[in-house]
């Protein structure tokens, strides 16, 4: 009860941190565009300019300081070395006097100048849109070509035997781009402003001359304008160059400038307020581990959007690793409906699968005859294997977790020697050297590389929505959700729940447990051709070990136990899951940057989730 | 110093929560007397030794009230090694052996004797060698003591299982200081002959001055072996009597006697004719059921018949239901209607028209991770083909065929739940065999076996099951066979009741058959043959 108080408690000062800054990040937000917020930026701008300019002009000093010292030292009469000494000494001299001065920016009249920066500014976006239309255009116009080059390359390198990665995006070469008429105009135009950015400098620093001019330029055009500029960038850089130390408006600065981080926050306070209040609904619909997960696969969301990484992107990563891995997870599903529990020996179904996928390859059937040819092949191997394994797993019921697992481990290292003596002949499979097939195998155009990810694939707001491979998970859950409520599938179920119960009743025990373990089998099979067709690789010899884990934790995660799942269990599992892996190590990255903790965390939060997964295989949700 | 009594137990009351199962319980035992005490199941024999070796199961529950006297002492007794260390020894049923171990190992474990060495001397006690010279000899007395001529070197594990239940007799006794010896059903498990043995062997024991307390069902063998015999009935003393003044028939009586309840559920017996027709023939019917054998039974089950089948608890009376249905394997013959049964064939009997209500509803009974309506409509979907309907050649559930039906089942059988949604799993026991009964009633059955129908549930809901019952056969004529270890729940609905002991058909009476002839079959005495020979006598 006092607990519940608590928690109410908290739930309402949060509630109140989150309104205010979600209220104060909404207020800023508009700002950033608006009057104030161009007049932060002008300041910084003017600032940053003259910071710059003004080592030009200690430079400038310094060389004149240096000329005169020459010219008084051989006017003396003075040696060479006099001449040097005297140098050296008038340059430090300059250095002293000028370095430690800080500009004081309010003596300074700087309407002019803010002025022409504004409109060299304005100069420079208009160039660079223009320049950006015309390469895209030469891109465009191009890019065919670029791509057969691309191919034509590859093949040669399949052919010389090098190791081939997966096809990457084809990029046009732009060394034959020119610049359009368009665009030297616009370049002109900029320049002309430029000059009058120079001749308001020039005024206030009187000693700049054209020579300091030309070579600040360059450093003046970056801090105007860079590709992409956005409130933020602009502030970002204008603070990293030192230029917001005293801003006289330095708190609503900051607050415009953090506006988008307080709304992030805001909303990430509402939903702990809202997992505070319905906490025990929660629990009572989920259970505890997938609120658990859940939280913390929010906790990345909000992560990624403070450190302005693409969520986005990142989701939309997430979706298609659902996808990949939804079937193989799915192939759990009537593994526990049968009784055998967590069918671990999965690796059986994924190396019949790859055998299809391989096949394919080597007969070059294309497209999506060839996709689906390596599926029948995969079936039909995977139906025969899941037969005799179900006949193996009858005679060691009660033992099915151990014996999976070795099975499973098995076989693996079966057929690592599999593998390397059987007679494929293409060479896009086999080492140009010696016996065997490769490691990884890319798979291109040629074959069913995205067949189902790019089938009808779609984009909304910088998030891919991977349609075909979307559609199959669909039809393959539909598919098992649809066998569930058959005859047989009823039977089955009650096999694995109660094998007493299904005995009394007449159903042949040992034969549901092997439709079972052939529909898991088979939907291994299946899994890892959909899996590799996202992936664009084929991972043969270890690879396929640890997948049945990975499956295996995703459906515990999602709710089921090892004697009860739904497919609800699979989707909600595999979300989760691949959520959190594809979140949680750009999080990292960014958290612990230039070090190699993404893989390390890749392979802690992996592992971690399955031993966790497992301790949780008794299953809560009995909804 | 010697008292009286080496035990005595004054108003012995146990309560688990609000149920009595003790209640004023008192007895006295005499060094060198055997007392056998009697009861049927559920009497409280098992928890008025729980409380007399202080086994946790008494103390977690809340203790118990009364007094426990050893030798006139007032004692509390803590634990079972207490127990022992207060010279109170206990022959289980289930052999505590280790079968790797020889006979003398196994009769002095962790009361080892043993000598002093270098090591033992530095380490302590534990490192001490073994003295098997002595050990051996020890065993030898306690073997030659119960009359076991066998090696002492030899290994428990094959041993034949009379020589293991006198090997347990043979450690209790070599234990110094016994004075009290509880037998758990010793000759349960024992031939004829081992039998007779066993009960000399008890009175050797007990001419050494040891008091022992005989558990058994067996009314013979209290007769020939016992001085004392105390009756116990639903938690209460009935009566403590010498043996000279009794005779099995009386003891029998005393043992079922009528309940203090009224049944509240009657149904008038009817008699039917040796020849009417015949629903359920079944002949040398043996099942290999654990814990529930069934040797040789042969019955004759009238159409339209209630057939009570009774019994004590592991004498094989669920056996038989378990055996005709294709759950247990079985051997010999059954006819239904005529037309003979396949045996080992679960479904072959529920194509027959054969319906089981079974004991065990947790374990076979039920899904309980699946809905009610699940539940009820499995059998059919599975064997019938019904509530199902072809899409695409596939056979899918009929959910709303299913829906329909489960509430139709859930009115008419009065099942207190949520809806048809709901988890079998989260009803109470009552509720949960109401499940089992629609389930069974959903086959449309020419047969119904009902096993143990009442077991584990309230007295309301017992009522309406056996209503239930009693309503199927009187509207719908449906021949019924119920299990039951309620004699009493038995002769308030059945026409004929079969009672099954040792895996054998003793006797089939009627319902108003007296208390004695109960008493008697349920002992295995066919109450004819006894009274024949106390004709004789």
């Amino acid at each position: 009860m006092t607990g519940k108080k608590t928690r109410i408690v908290i739930a309402a000062v949060l509630l109140i941190a989150a309104v205010a800054l979600i209220a104060l990040g909404a207020i800023n937000m508009p700002r950033r565009t608006g009057e104030q917020g161009e007049a932060i930026l002008d300041t910084l701008r003017i600032r940053s300019l003259l910071n710059a300019t003004g080592d030009g002009v200690v430079e400038s000093y310094v060389a004149i300081a240096k000329k005169e010292a020459t010219a008084a030292a051989k006017a003396a009469g003075g040696g060479m070395s006099a001449i040097r000494e005297a140098v050296a000494k008038a340059e430090e001299e300059t250095r002293a006097r000028y370095s430690n001065t800080t500009t004081d920016y309010a003596s300074l009249d700087t309407t002019e100048l803010s002025a022409a920066v504004t409109a060299y500014a304005q100069a420079l976006a208009a160039y660079d849109a223009a320049a950006a239309e015309a390469e895209e255009a030469y891109a465009a116009a191009h890019i065919e070509e670029a791509e057969a080059a691309a191919q034509a390359e590859r093949e040669a390198r399949i052919a010389a035997g090098e190791e081939v990665g997966e096809e990457t995006e084809v990029e046009v070469d732009m060394s034959g781009f020119v610049a359009t008429q368009e665009m030297i105009d616009l370049q002109a135009k900029a320049d002309e402003r430029y000059a009058s950015v120079g001749a308001a400098l020039s005024s206030i620093y009187p000693v700049l001359d054209e020579s300091a001019l030309t070579t600040l330029k360059e450093t003046i055009t970056s801090i105007s304008y860079q590709r992409g500029d956005t409130f933020t960038a602009q502030y970002d850089r204008y603070i990293a160059m030192g230029s917001g130390a005293a801003l006289t408006n330095g708190t609503s600065a900051f607050m415009i400038r953090y506006a988008d981080d307080m709304i992030y926050i805001g909303l990430a306070l509402v939903v702990a307020v809202l997992v505070l209040l319905f906490y025990e609904t929660l629990v009572a619909k989920l259970g505890i581990p997938r609120v658990i997960i859940g939280v913390f696969f929010i906790l990345l969301c909000f992560m990624a959007l403070l450190y302005d990484l693409s969520l986005p992107t990142l989701l939309s990563n997430t979706v298609v690793r659902m996808g990949m891995n939804s079937i193989m997870v799915l192939a759990m599903v009537p593994g526990i409906q049968c009784g055998i529990s967590l069918n671990l020996g999965l690796p059986i179904g994924l190396v019949c699968g790859l055998i299809g996928g391989l096949l394919t390859i080597e007969w070059s059937i294309p497209g999506v005859w060839g996709f689906l040819f390596a599926i029948a092949v995969g079936v039909v191997l995977a139906a025969g294997a899941g037969y005799l394994y179900g006949l193996l797993l009858n005679r060691l019921k009660g033992e099915e977790m151990s014996v999976t697992t070795y099975v499973g481990f098995s076989i693996v290292s079966l057929m690592c020697i599999a593998w390397l003596v059987l007679p494929f002949r293409s060479l896009k499979l086999r080492w140009p050297l010696g016996t065997g097939l490769r490691n990884t195998i890319g798979l291109d155009s040629t074959n069913f590389a995205h067949i189902l990810d790019d089938f009808l694939s779609f984009k909304i707001a910088g998030f891919e929505v991977p349609t075909g491979l979307l559609l199959f998970m669909a039809l393959a859950c539909a598919l098992v959700w649809l066998f569930s409520r058959s005859k047989t599938g009823i039977a089955m179920q009650a096999v694995g729940a109660n094998p007493r119960f299904a005995e009394a009743t007449g159903i042949n025990v040992d034969k549901m447990r092997i439709i079972g373990t052939m529909l898991s089998t088979v939907l291994g099979a299946i899994g890892i051709l959909v899996y590799s067709q996202s992936y664009g690789f084929m991972q043969l010899y270890t690879a396929p070990r640890q997948m049945g884990f990975i499956a295996a934790s995703a459906i515990l995660i999602g709710g089921a136990s090892t004697s009860r799942c739904k497919i609800s269990h699979v989707v909600i599992g595999t979300f989760l899951f691949q959520g959190v892996l594809t979140l949680g190590m750009p999080v990292a990255n960014v958290l612990v940057p230039g070090s190699t903790i993404s893989e390390t965390l890749r392979i802690l939060i992996s592992n971690g989730i399955i031993l966790y997964a497992l301790t949780k295989s008794g299953g809560e949700s009995r909804a | 110093m010697a008292a009286e009594y080496v035990l005595e137990m004054r108003d012995i009351t146990k309560k688990y929560g609000e149920n009595t199962v003790l209640s004023g319980v008192s007895l006295k035992v005499r060094p060198g007397e055997i007392h056998a005490l009697l009861g049927e199941n559920g009497a409280g024999k098992s928890t008025l030794m729980n409380v007399l070796f202080g086994m946790p199961v008494i103390h977690a529950t809340g203790g118990f009230g009364g007094e426990v006297l050893i030798d006139g002492q007032k004692t509390m007794i803590a634990s079972p090694h207490d127990a022992m260390l207060k010279g109170i020894g206990m022959v289980h049923q289930e052999f505590m052996l280790l079968p790797g171990f020889t006979i003398t190992e196994n009769i002095k474990l962790n009361r080892e004797i043993s000598k002093p060495n270098a090591i033992s001397r530095l380490l302590g006690k534990n490192m001490e060698t073994l003295d098997m010279a002595t050990m051996s000899q020890d065993a030898r007395k306690a073997l030659d003591s119960v009359g076991m001529s066998i090696d002492e070197y030899t290994m428990v594990a094959g041993l034949p299982v009379g020589y293991m239940q006198f090997v347990e007799i043979a450690r209790e006794i070599d234990k110094t200081g016994v004075r009290l010896l509880v037998f758990d059903e010793p000759t349960a498990v024992l031939t004829e002959s081992e039998a007779t043995q066993l009960l000399s062997v008890m009175r050797d024991i007990a001419a050494r001055g040891i008091a022992i307390i005989f558990i058994t069902h067996r009314l013979d063998e209290v007769i020939t072996a016992a001085d004392g015999i105390i009756i116990l009935r639903d938690g209460q003393l009935v009566t403590e009597l010498r043996t000279k003044d009794t005779d099995v028939t009386e003891l029998a009586e005393l043992m079922i006697g009528r309940k203090g309840e009224a049944s509240f559920v009657t149904a008038q017996p009817r008699v039917f004719p040796k020849d009417a027709p015949v629903a359920l023939h079944a002949e040398h019917l043996a099942v290999d059921m654990p814990g529930e054998i069934v040797h040789d039974v042969s019955f004759d089950v009238h159409e339209g018949e209630i057939f009570g089948i009774g019994g004590l608890a592991g004498q094989g009376k669920v056996g038989i239901p378990n055996g005709i249905m294709g759950v247990y394997d079985a051997e010999g013959s059954v006819e239904l209607f005529g037309k003979p049964v396949q045996l080992n064939n679960a479904r072959a009997a529920l194509q027959d028209g054969m319906a089981m209500v079974s004991e065990d509803r947790r374990g076979v009974g039920l899904l309980l991770g699946e809905s009610i309506e699940d539940n009820i409509v499995f059998n059919a979907m599975q064997i019938k083909d019904e509530f199902t309907k072809k899409i695409l050649g596939a056979k899918l559930k009929d959910g709303k065929a299913i829906r329909k039906h489960a509430n139709d089942m859930i009115r008419e059988l009065d099942i207190r739940c949520f809806g048809p949604m709901q988890h079998t799993g989260t009803l109470s026991g009552g509720n949960q065999q109401k499940v089992c009964i629609a389930r069974a009633l959903t086959m449309k059955p020419r047969l119904l076996f009902v096993s143990e129908p009442t077991r584990g549930i309230d007295i309301g809901a017992k009522k309406l099951v056996l209503e239930t019952l009693v309503k199927l056969n009187r509207e719908q004529g449906m021949t019924i066979v119920m299990v039951s270890s309620e004699l009493q729940e038995l002769r308030s609905i059945c026409d004929r009741i079969a009672i099954v002991s040792e895996g054998k058909l003793v006797d089939v009476l009627g319902a108003d058959a007296s208390d004695a002839d109960f008493g008697l079959a349920m002992s295995g005495i066919k109450p004819d043959e006894r009274r024949k020979k106390g004709g004789d006598a």
